[in-house]
């Protein structure tokens, strides 16, 4: 392999790597806003500017090529001297108003300010005013005083997006963004230029003022918008989700995410008719009780159908741990009536990340044994023996068969029993019998397979009310950190959810089981040793950025 | 005078003394927070009554009512029995410190001591060193470790100390070769007082009589940074109070003592060459006694807002290595006096 | 640790501390003379100078905006974590503004560092020192409480700008 050096390091480097990548494989990070290492090269902000042995002028160390034996200094006089006077330049109408910017915290230009800046300026002059608050799409607000017009976003929804909805015009210091005349930034994937924009130019207009960004604690986790399963950050405050960022990962979404994922998957898990307690049907309405009593209740009616009576329904939405715990309750019961179903919109899908699956996990479900065997009923054969007659209780995790069909929701009427877990309310939950309150996705451990076959981890973010940040380690921002029962800051609401194999491990010691989980990963390690496709794998090695599953390309879409 | 006689006597005399006592306790209690605010460049109390002067009694009311606990961990006996021995101690000794000369009343002399003992001093080295009974029962009976700590320390102290007091008392009584106070009083006649003669036993008497009663610069027992309250942490209400009314009486007592056995009790020199009546003489000389009284403890309590607390190790080898050599100088030098001068 | 040999031993008449306690006396003595420092409080009341640090307060424009851009610096830098502010969006040029702007005074241990932090100089430390509460609700100042006008703050602000 060629080497160069970068102040006085040697480095092996990929032919055709620019010098600023072969730094960065290094760990030698140059400074730069233009760049992306996703996205094509343009140039413009100058701040990567290096001294390079031999070469009569200072060079941008994006665009130029490495190459055998070349001398790179990322820290001499000279190259300081440039990045000064390059930030200089690009603050001398950037306006001062950080306090208000939603970027700060994050902002690349905050941070090379303070660390390349020289801390004041010599423009004397009014800067220059520009638009504020400029709707761009539905999703994001733009401010053109803001902008260093280093045309990332530009080149994201050319590149990636594949939408060229946006552009530079005028000239100058005048420069400023826009979408092409008559037309909006409404692509599916506008928010991930909010993630890249160097600056506040582009705000999220979902997250726009909510917090600043060292209030919220941060925890991977993976998105349940699609079978993409794309890797996210979870940003935490007060017990509350306030907004979704990608992370990187180049196997699965590489450094982004659509913007239904980043805004619809998360509202969820704070809203008004999140399940909040376990509810049992009396006098016809259901009524809060407590979850022991519940699950007594709950022991006490199923005892009271043979197993071919029952019928269980999984669900692509909750984890392998939840289906498999599921899987493990009903041949406990010798039910084999079992089934999951699939939320597919056809055609809603992209060669870019979306996904017409629209669950997270139904690969998943299906390899931890949610499938009807033979002489067993699969969704249809369920909702067929229901209104039959011979399916007289159903038992119903993390999904609501009643939104299926009109036809399954009249079916659901004539059970003599309906259990459900679900997080929120919704058609199945107002007609069950017995209602357990599930955590979503953002409270609990566990683990999603994705389209790929690849399977991802999930942390909590959200304390339920059985949980304490410290002590189930999780991650916590300063707030969390030092509140007290007595802050109002730190009063966010707990719900009062478990995770669905919890509740499923409770519900069978009532029926005499050995089913005695403590923790999600002692479920995943039952997963890892009785299935094939999971053989040797724990949640150490799945790790942050997932394991791909041997299993045979054929089950894969 | 028949038997019922004295005894109604001496029991208005007792009556008197006890009501004084409490008086000046209280206003010494007053003078301590005033004089400590003064020192301070503060007001001091001055809400309850004029110039605050009812504050005492405000404080004696809060004390009352305050809620009586005792530990779980204490021996309740003791623990109830300390502030009254420390009490009795406080009282008791007053009984034989003459305040005047004995008057003429009623058709009867009267003197102006409770009870006429003639070994009244040693009678006070008696009664003054079981009042560390009071403070170790107190400290050992709270079951606390600061507690216990205070009593300790107050138990060294006072033998410490207790050893140059008698030393410098035997001075004393080498001069007026008597153990009766009254004695010792009409023996310092003119400027003949016992703080001119000796200086030395004076001084060292003055010293222990600080020690003794636990006053800064001596306060160790109750050393506040180090040991809460030392003894009388874990008390509380009115046996709190009992301490704290024992406390201020002893320094009165201290007072009356240092008075009596050095300063010429009742006596102003030369008085009698002004010719004055019989009646005001008297007067005057019982003023000067209760004058001297109060400059003293005004001196308590000065001392107590100018100097720290000393050190534990500095508070004994002061008592063992400096108090003690100089009373016995002390004596030698009082025994030189006599021999030389025949007195 | 070697044993340290004083620079000078007392001698006998040092180690009786009698002159010391004398000169120690003497001052006290002295001092007792001397006008008093301390006021009567309820009657009279103590007007701070302009460098107190009393409770923080928000500064209110005279057209009845506060000046806070809700930025939390104020919230970050607090060594006590008194101060919670949520932002939101306002119409006024300033676009964000304290939809909700707390300090808790129990916590609160009036350093100051908000003010000093403040890019907008709207959080100040006012002369305020009468701060009393019967529970711990009462002590959480919402904007109420905490904002005032201008005119009551300009001595204090003239301050900052000479000495800031």
């Amino acid at each position: 392999m060629p080497t160069l050096t970068v102040d006085g390091k040697q480095i092996e480097f990929k032919q055709g790597e620019t010098v600023i990548e072969a730094a960065r494989n290094a760990g030698i990070d140059i400074p730069h806003f233009c760049w992306h290492p996703s996205l094509s090269i343009s140039g413009n902000c100058r701040v990567c500017l290096v001294e390079i042995e031999k070469m009569p002028k200072l060079a941008i160390s994006c665009s130029t090529y490495a190459a055998e034996g070349m001398v790179v200094y990322t820290q001499s006089e000279k190259t300081l001297q440039a990045r000064n006077a390059v930030m200089e330049f690009i603050l001398v109408n950037h306006p001062l108003d950080c306090p208000i910017c939603d970027e700060a915290g994050e902002c690349k230009l905050q941070e090379y300010a303070y660390a390349h800046g020289k801390g004041e300026s010599r423009f004397e002059e009014i800067k220059n005013r520009k638009e504020k608050r400029v709707q761009l799409g539905p999703h994001i607000k733009f401010d053109a005083e803001r902008c260093i017009s280093c045309s990332l976003c530009i080149r994201f929804s050319d590149e990636i997006a594949r939408k060229n909805q946006l552009t530079f015009i005028k000239r100058g210091d005048k420069v400023t963004i826009t979408t092409f005349p008559g037309e909006s930034f409404d692509n599916s994937y506008t928010l991930n230029t909010v993630d890249i924009c160097p600056v506040g130019a582009l705000t999220n207009q979902d997250f726009r003022f909510k917090s600043r960004v060292w209030e919220m604690s941060k925890t991977n986790s993976v998105c349940v918008g699609c079978s993409r399963g794309c890797n996210t950050e979870v940003w935490v405050r007060n017990n509350q989700i306030l907004r979704l960022t990608p992370r990187h990962n180049k196997d699965v979404n590489n450094y982004w995410m659509c913007d239904n994922g980043r805004l619809n998957t998360f509202k969820t898990v704070n809203t008004s008719n999140r399940i909040d307690g376990a509810f049992i049907r009396k006098e016809g309405m259901l009524q809060k009780a407590s979850l022991e009593k519940a699950v007594l209740f709950a022991a006490k009616s199923l005892k009271e159908f043979k197993s071919g009576e029952i019928a269980f329904i999984g669900s692509a939405y909750a984890t392998c741990e939840d289906n498999y715990a599921l899987v493990k309750f009903a041949k406990m019961l010798s039910v084999t009536n079992l089934a999951f179903a699939n939320h597919i919109i056809p055609g809603d899908q992209d060669d870019i990340l979306i996904r017409e699956d629209k669950t997270p996990n139904s690969l998943g479900a299906e390899l931890v044994g949610i499938k009807s065997g033979p002489g067993s009923l699969n969704l249809e054969g369920i909702l067929k023996g229901i209104r039959e007659g011979k399916i007289k209780a159903l038992y119903v995790m993390e999904d609501d068969p009643a939104s299926l069909s009109d036809e399954f929701e009249e079916a659901l009427g004539k059970l003599d029993l309906l259990i459900v877990h679900d997080t929120n309310q919704n058609r199945s939950t107002t007609l069950a019998d017995i209602v357990f309150p599930a955590s979503t996705f953002a409270e609990k451990n566990g683990t999603f397979v994705n389209f790929q076959g690849r399977v991802q981890r999930i942390l909590p973010s959200v304390a339920t009310a059985e949980m304490d940040r410290a002590l189930d380690g999780m991650e916590m921002s300063r707030w969390d950190k030092f509140g007290t029962e007595f802050d109002r800051w730190n009063q966010g609401h707990k719900y009062d959810a478990k995770p669905s194999w919890k509740i499923l491990t409770m519900l069978s010691l009532q029926l005499g089981s050995k089913m005695k989980y403590e923790m999600a990963e002692e479920i995943f390690s039952e997963i890892a040793n009785s299935i094939d496709a999971f053989k040797g794998l724990d949640y150490d090695k799945i790790g942050e950025l997932g394991a791909q599953l041997k299993i045979k390309q054929t089950i894969l879409k | 005078m028949n038997i019922w006689e004295i005894i109604i006597i001496s029991l208005i005399k007792i009556l008197i003394i006890v009501v004084m006592l409490l008086l000046t306790v209280a206003y010494s209690v007053y003078f301590e927070r005033k004089i400590s605010a003064w020192v301070q460049n503060r007001v001091g109390p001055n809400r309850v009554g004029w110039l605050g002067l009812l504050q005492p009694f405000a404080d004696v009311f809060k004390l009352l009512f305050k809620e009586d606990i005792i530990p779980t961990a204490a021996n309740k006996p003791l623990h109830t029995l300390a502030p009254f021995i420390a009490l009795f101690v406080a009282f008791s000794t007053y009984a034989v410190i003459p305040l005047g000369p004995p008057v003429e009343l009623f058709g009867y002399k009267i003197n102006l001591v409770v009870a006429d003992v003639n070994i009244g001093i040693l009678y006070v080295l008696a009664l003054t060193s079981l009042g560390v009974y009071g403070i170790t029962f107190a400290g050992w009976s709270s079951g606390s470790k600061y507690s216990l700590l205070g009593g300790i320390r107050s138990s060294a102290q006072m033998i410490s100390y207790e050893v140059s007091m008698g030393f410098s008392i035997a001075g004393v009584l080498l001069m007026s070769q008597s153990l009766s106070p009254v004695k010792i009083v009409e023996a310092q006649h003119g400027w003949m007082w016992n703080a001119i003669l000796q200086p030395i036993g004076f001084i060292t008497f003055v010293v222990s009589a600080f020690a003794e009663t636990n006053r800064l610069p001596f306060d160790l027992p109750e050393a506040e940074p180090e040991l809460v309250g030392g003894y009388h942490t874990e008390y509380s209400s009115f046996k709190f109070a009992g301490f704290f009314l024992a406390e201020y009486a002893n320094m009165a007592i201290a007072s009356a003592l240092i008075v009596t056995l050095y300063l010429g009790g009742w006596q102003v020199p030369y008085i009698e060459k002004l010719g004055l009546s019989y009646t005001l003489t008297t007067i005057i000389q019982i003023a000067s006694m209760f004058l001297k009284i109060g400059a003293l403890l005004f001196f308590f309590i000065w001392v107590r807002w100018s100097i720290p607390r000393f050190r534990y190790d500095q508070l004994m080898s002061l008592g063992w290595k400096v108090m003690f050599p100089l009373a016995l100088v002390n004596i030698i030098w009082v025994a030189a006096l006599i021999m030389i001068f025949n007195l | 640790m070697p044993v340290q040999k004083r620079k000078k031993d007392l001698n006998i008449f040092g180690k009786l501390y009698i002159p010391e306690i004398v000169k120690g006396m003497a001052l006290t003595l002295k001092s007792m003379f001397r006008p008093n420092v301390t006021l009567l409080y309820p009657e009279v009341r103590f007007d701070p100078p302009a460098s107190y640090r009393g409770r923080p307060v928000l500064v209110q424009e005279p057209n009845g905006t506060g000046r806070c851009v809700a930025c939390g610096l104020c919230a970050r830098v607090c060594p006590a974590l008194a101060i919670e502010v949520q932002a939101a969006e306002t119409e006024l040029e300033k676009e964000r503004y304290p939809q909700k702007f707390e300090i808790n005074m129990l916590r609160c241990i009036f350093c100051g560092f908000c003010e000093e932090v403040c890019p907008e100089e709207a959080i100040v430390m006012s002369k305020d020192y009468e701060l009393v509460f019967a529970n711990r609700n009462d002590a959480i100042y919402g904007k109420d409480k905490l904002l005032v006008p201008i005119d009551n703050l300009r001595a204090r602000l003239e301050f900052l700008r000479k000495f800031k």
